[in-house]
């Protein structure tokens, strides 16, 4: 998973996704989250990530790529899925369809606002230090990422990671992330110095959230809405199932023509 | 690696929210007890840990997909409550990145918090009987065994989350309906959430216990270089 890609994208995206307020993208997740829930219908999960793939091409950030990030977690939901098997695919996709709707909600989310947004929008619902030590982790996991990645090279250029010979890969390996701690802990020492001298007083001041609504807005909502209505309404009324595969036909439509759109454009 | 990789609207929702009560009463105790001391000192460290912590989950450990927690190195040099905090944390951060459904975060802090909280004690405890003459050994016990609970508290939580009133309700209604084959089917695959709990132990038991004996032997590992390096970062309980 590169999260520094997931960054650059945040920061350097013009979409109408990035230009959207990170408090309605965060009301959109929330939405769509609350739906996939509530869902357990194979043809309308099949919908809701249809949709959401229709919304992360318009993005315009490299759809492989974001939907390669969205699979990772599904890898581990394969292990419920066979835990779980009685020989229904369907019921292997309901499970299959929920983990990879919520997981590109996310990633939809995080790779078109900027971390200090989203931190913004939920730090009046968590305690002091959990909001600060969260952007504090998510400020450093960048460096220490950078650090883990010279570090895995390091050891491989100086025959440090060699096939076959674990004990020997297992003692390096591991002598590389105690090599990673006690950095992390002066990093720790030095961003208290840093922090004490800039006057911290135990909370970061962050640049005020504008949550005046935009066109991109209306728009983002306007599907959350409709998509936690529709789920809603399939699961109150049985009946109303079969329209699912109206509703996914004509997102299936609007994916198509987008990409079409999207191809001839940038042409 | 014991933390659940569920996506969300698979566990019954009492599970889930039984889960975020009791996350949100641990959390609320460690931010108090945190609170009587450095707290502003506290932040940055809390901070990086849990930095590393991600960093180090996002390094697969091939052939077997195990990624490493290192929640027993957090305990044990953080202490319990802290490690709590930053295992919170953690699991926030990974499920922005949909590792993992954003609604099991309270259970998955419960699992991997417990990690981190009985590895610190059960570090305490080995190195009391062995009279801190091996603190490597100590380490990568406490961590075996805090991992073999952790997995054991995450299949208790599958195991009960079998009992899904709402699904029972559906069966029954299911009995009564007359749809047609294919409704028939999609509306078995609605409400057969359940999970083979001894199917899926087997399965993860074989894969995980491979994974608590790498798990203990790089902490086991870390902790000695860390305890010869620095030995003023672990914490002055644990070693003197």
């Amino acid at each position: 998973m590169d999260v520094t890609l997931i960054d650059y994208y945040a920061n350097h995206g013009t979409s109408f996704l990035h230009r959207a307020g990170a408090y309605s993208k965060i009301l959109f997740v929330t939405l769509l989250v609350a739906s996939v829930i509530i869902t357990r219908e194979f043809y309308m999960l099949l919908g809701i990530y249809v949709t959401l793939l229709i919304l992360a091409l318009w993005t315009r950030l490299p759809l492989l790529k974001i939907i390669a990030i969205s699979i990772y977690p599904t890898v581990f939901t394969l292990l419920f899925v066979i835990a779980s098997w009685d020989g229904s695919w369907l019921k292997a996709g309901v499970v299959m369809l929920k983990a990879l709707s919520a997981a590109l909600t996310m990633v939809i989310l995080i790779s078109t606002t900027p971390y200090p947004d989203v931190f913004n929008v939920i730090r009046p619902l968590l305690p002091g230090i959990i909001a600060e030590g969260l952007f504090v982790a998510y400020r450093s996991l960048f460096i220490l990422l950078k650090l883990t990645d010279d570090l895995v090279k390091g050891l491989s250029i100086r025959g440090g990671l060699k096939k076959r010979r674990y004990a020997n890969n297992i003692k390096n390996f591991s002598s590389g992330i105690s090599l990673l701690l006690v950095r992390g802990f002066d990093m720790s020492e030095k961003l208290y110095g840093v922090m004490n001298l800039r006057g911290y007083k135990g909370e970061a001041r962050m640049v005020k959230q504008d949550i005046k609504a935009s066109g991109g807005d209306l728009i983002l909502i306007s599907i959350g809405v409709s998509i936690l209505a529709a789920s809603l309404g399939i699961r109150i009324e049985s009946g109303l199932a079969t329209y699912s595969t109206h509703l996914l036909a004509l997102c299936t439509t609007i994916l198509a023509t987008s990409a079409i759109y999207l191809i001839q454009s940038e042409l | 690696m014991s933390h659940l990789h569920v996506p969300d609207g698979v566990l019954p929702n009492w599970i889930v929210l039984a889960s975020w009560i009791i996350t949100i009463s641990i959390l609320a105790l460690c931010v108090l007890r945190v609170r009587r001391t450095h707290m502003l000192r506290k932040i940055p460290l809390i901070g990086i840990i849990s930095a590393i912590m991600v960093a180090c989950m996002m390094l697969p450990i091939i052939p077997f997909a195990y990624h490493l927690n290192l929640s027993v190195v957090a305990g044990i040099m953080l202490g319990p409550s802290l490690a709590f905090i930053a295992v919170f944390i953690v699991d926030i951060i990974i499920a922005m990145f949909g590792h993992g459904g954003i609604t099991v975060v309270g259970l998955n802090t419960i699992v991997v918090g417990a990690e981190a909280v009985i590895g610190y004690y059960l570090f305490q405890i080995a190195m009391a009987m062995l009279k801190k003459h091996s603190i490597a050994w100590s380490s990568g016990i406490a961590t075996v065994l805090s991992l073999m609970l952790s997995t054991s508290l995450l299949l208790g939580f599958l195991y009960i989350s079998q009992v899904d009133v709402q699904i029972l309700f559906e069966a029954d209604k299911e009995r009564v309906s007359t749809t047609s084959f294919e409704e028939k089917e999609v509306s078995t695959a609605e409400h057969s959430s359940s999970i083979n709990v001894p199917k899926f132990a087997k399965v993860a038991l074989i894969l995980l216990s491979l994974g608590w004996i790498l798990e203990g032997v790089i902490t086991a590992l870390v902790i000695r270089y860390v305890s010869g390096v620095r030995p003023d970062l672990l914490l002055p309980d644990a070693v003197k």
